[in-house]
């Protein structure tokens, strides 16, 4: 992505690259649709209402949930509020910086949040508790902790397993009113959609770029899918074109990719 | 900020923060730490980084650099900038936080910078920059001194020059008694919060911030506490960078001259 | 023999007390000597040695580096030294005295992402290092595969008069280039090369083993390949 502009892939090192990925192979071994070790680790945050952290190979994010009331929007009056945001810390790459969000930490945000609304993952009218007035509000904040490659699936990963372990207290309305009891019930999770990120070399296509991938990358592409394998969402990155039947392959890719991370995540999750 | 009236009131008749034999909400002495974990060298980009948990603080400090200033017309001349950033994670309190900074995390930025550079041999890097960042993944009493010890073995860990470590530890009051290390509901209910840091062994005091009605007595009862406390915590420090670098307990050994 | 005392330290640790002559990474405080650096120190006789094993490299003047270039302008490249100081090579150390902006391309020389063998010609706090290239090997590196250490580790990969270098190298026939600045490139057969790095992270991991040379020795196996 474009934060590593100033990251310069070795001449030597792109030139392997780019003869390896000829031959179908990697500089880090992985077949062209292979994604990197992910690791979900759920709970790392009690004070929060759910939380996980994901390691994709080098690329770490911590994704906690806060559950409140609020007022639904004018023109969802009967629905949940869920919003996912996300932060690329300075500390995550020598490239990133302190200060406003820059264009790339609101893209991810988008991404990721169009990813997890899209999919219906949350039944957004079970968040309802009196239409018009009150309801439940999820908001679900992405850290970025370091950063080698692939933010947009490390980070809709980490969401995804937030959201499915999370805990919210049970709420009962009396007399038109609004009341918080002592019971825990889990988010009325519908889906588990899964985000697989696509980046070009050359004319290849490669899953789940690392950070030198992304530097030597021409183009991405993310294709979101849910448990039925239907495609919910997707973003096409940088200042290249793509051709008609090059999506059509980054979506059987993804679908088969996004199958097999589904199950990791569900296995996690439990 | 707690005004003393409020304190006692909140001590008296809501719950007793600290029973008849001295013993504190979570079981602790007057005078007693929560449980420390410090871990050196935990994050892949960083140059230094140092991973802290302390009661419930959950927190992580990198450093990167020395490195160029930019924009350029902040650099200095005869030494470095050294940057700072304390901030929370929307996650790490009660009720979510705003991820913008907010002019709290704005000055404990500014008082962890101004405890740490005394530490660190700026004129050794004239015209560079070295970034300290201190994120709260999860927030408790005390998660600026917690962010210093963690900042400044992050530094160390960077292998930046410091004439010693900085270690921090808050006293405080509850009624008029003086306790080591408030938590999050101590800090909220109690009479008053004295976040300190030391650098241990030139015995200089970088970081002092004190809220809540004191006599002199218990100023100075509280304050000295928070250094001898300080002090543990910084054999906890020696321990972690002597586990990151040597495996294990820090050795001396004598060899002849020439042996390798 | 009079015997050396050696010591883990951390920054703050008071290595010694008294009079000594004293090197880097160690700052006086009356008759104390504070260690500024996790690392080992040496207490001889008259003197204390600090070395550190953690820290950034920072340059010195006659330095050997390896570097990436990442910006071309109309007088030099800007090359990455590892270092938070830039390197500039000037053009007109490369094409000559007659060297001018509007005749001379100098991406046709090198372009960003090479990576260049080079020597610290000068460098003092208030610029930029300045790099030349003049001087036998020098240049750009065409080949290899580049791995990243820390500076603070460089004399361990070179060895005592280059032993280790010389026995990764006469064990896997592979050429190896060792920058000051914790670059290393590693050139030779494919084979021979994830031998090499094997053998180079294995002394980066194992600084503090007592004899190292033997460990990576064994490590290396037995017979030496395409040294022939």
């Amino acid at each position: 992505m474009s934060m590593m502009k100033n990251y310069v892939v070795e001449t030597i090192r792109k030139a392997q690259m780019v003869q390896l990925l000829a031959n179908g192979k990697r500089l880090d071994e992985r077949a062209l649709d292979q994604p990197r070790e992910l690791k979900i680790e759920t709970g790392v945050i009690p004070k929060a209402n759910g939380s996980a952290r994901v390691t994709l190979g080098n690329t770490e994010v911590i994704a906690g949930v806060k559950i409140a009331t609020g007022i639904p929007f004018p023109d969802t009056p009967d629905k949940g509020i869920l919003m996912v945001n996300a932060e690329i810390l300075p500390m995550s790459s020598p490239y990133a910086e302190a200060g406003p969000p820059s264009e790339d930490a609101i893209e991810l945000a988008r991404v990721t949040d169009r990813g997890i609304r899209e999919s219906e993952m949350v039944d957004m009218g079970k968040l309802s508790l009196i239409p018009g007035k009150t309801v439940i509000a999820v908001f679900v904040d992405c850290n970025v902790m370091n950063v080698d490659g692939n933010l947009f699936d490390a980070t809709s990963y980490a969401v995804v397993s937030a959201l499915r372990t999370a805990k919210m207290k049970k709420y009962v309305i009396k007399d038109d009113k609004v009341e918080a009891t002592d019971e825990l019930i889990p988010v009325p999770v519908e889906t588990t959609p899964v985000s697989v990120t696509i980046a070009r070399i050359g004319d290849r296509l490669v899953v789940d770029p690392n950070a030198e991938e992304e530097a030597s990358m021409d183009m991405r592409i993310t294709i979101t899918t849910d448990d039925n394998g239907n495609i919910c969402a997707s973003q096409k990155g940088e200042a290249s074109t793509i051709t008609p039947e090059q999506v059509l392959q980054a979506a059987d890719v993804s679908i088969k990719v996004g199958k097999a991370i589904r199950a990791q995540i569900i296995e996690a999750t439990k | 900020m707690k005004k003393l009236w409020e304190g006692a009131q909140l001590a008296g008749s809501k719950r007793k923060l600290i029973d008849e034999n001295g013993i504190r909400l979570d079981g602790r002495k007057w005078n007693e730490l929560r449980p420390i974990k410090l871990q050196v060298g935990v994050m892949k980009n960083a140059d230094g980084s140092a991973y802290i948990e302390w009661g419930k603080n959950k927190i992580m400090a990198a450093v990167y650099g020395p490195k160029e200033v930019h924009p350029k017309h902040q650099v200095l001349p005869d030494r470095a900038l050294l940057r700072c950033r304390y901030h929370m994670a929307p996650f790490s309190v009660d009720e979510r936080k705003n991820p913008a900074p907010s002019r709290r995390e704005i000055e404990i930025s500014k008082v962890i910078r101004e405890a740490l550079v005394p530490a660190v041999v700026v004129e050794d890097y004239p015209r560079t920059a070295i970034e300290v960042w201190v994120e709260v993944l999860q927030s408790d009493g005390g998660s600026r001194v917690a962010g210093i010890t963690a900042a400044s073995l992050a530094l160390a860990d960077a292998g930046i020059n410091m004439r010693d470590l900085v270690v921090g530890c808050s006293c405080g009051l509850i009624g008029e008694q003086v306790v080591s290390d408030l938590d999050d509901t101590e800090d909220k209910e109690g009479n008053g919060d004295m976040p300190v840091a030391i650098m241990p062994n030139l015995g200089q005091v970088g970081l002092l911030q004190v809220d809540g009605v004191y006599t002199r007595e218990n100023f100075q009862k509280a304050f000295e506490l928070a250094i001898e406390k300080g002090k543990e915590i910084y054999l906890m420090q020696r321990e972690a960078l002597t586990r990151r670098f040597f495996g294990g307990e820090a050795q001396t050994t004598e060899v002849e001259e020439g042996a390798e | 023999m009079p015997m050396i005392q050696r010591r883990q330290v951390i920054p703050g640790d008071v290595v010694a007390k008294g009079n000594y002559r004293f090197g880097s990474y160690i700052e006086r405080h009356g008759d104390e000597y504070v260690a500024l650096r996790v690392g080992i120190a040496e207490i001889l006789r008259d003197e204390i040695k600090l070395s550190p094993l953690t820290g950034p490299y920072l340059p010195r003047t006659d330095d050997e580096v390896i570097g990436k270039v990442v910006d071309v302008n109309g007088f030099g490249w800007v090359v990455d030294i590892n270092s938070c100081f830039d390197g500039f090579l000037p053009a007109s150390f490369v094409f000559g005295r007659d060297f001018s902006p509007a005749t001379h391309d100098l991406s046709s020389k090198f372009k960003v992402g090479d990576i260049i063998g080079t020597r610290i010609e000068s460098f003092e706090r208030s610029r930029d290092p300045q790099l030349s290239i003049r001087g036998q090997g020098y240049g750009k590196i065409e080949s290899g595969e580049i791995v990243k250490i820390s500076p603070t580790k460089v004399p361990r990969i070179i060895g005592r008069r280059g032993a280790m270098i010389n026995l990764i190298n006469e064990r896997t026939g592979c050429d190896i280039k060792v920058g000051q600045n914790g670059v290393v490139v590693v050139d030779g057969s494919p084979e021979g090369i994830v031998k090499a790095v094997k053998a180079i992270r294995l002394v980066e991991e194992e600084t503090r083993a007592p004899d190292l040379i033997s460990k990576v020795e064994e490590a290396l196996g037995g017979s030496a390949v395409g040294g022939i």
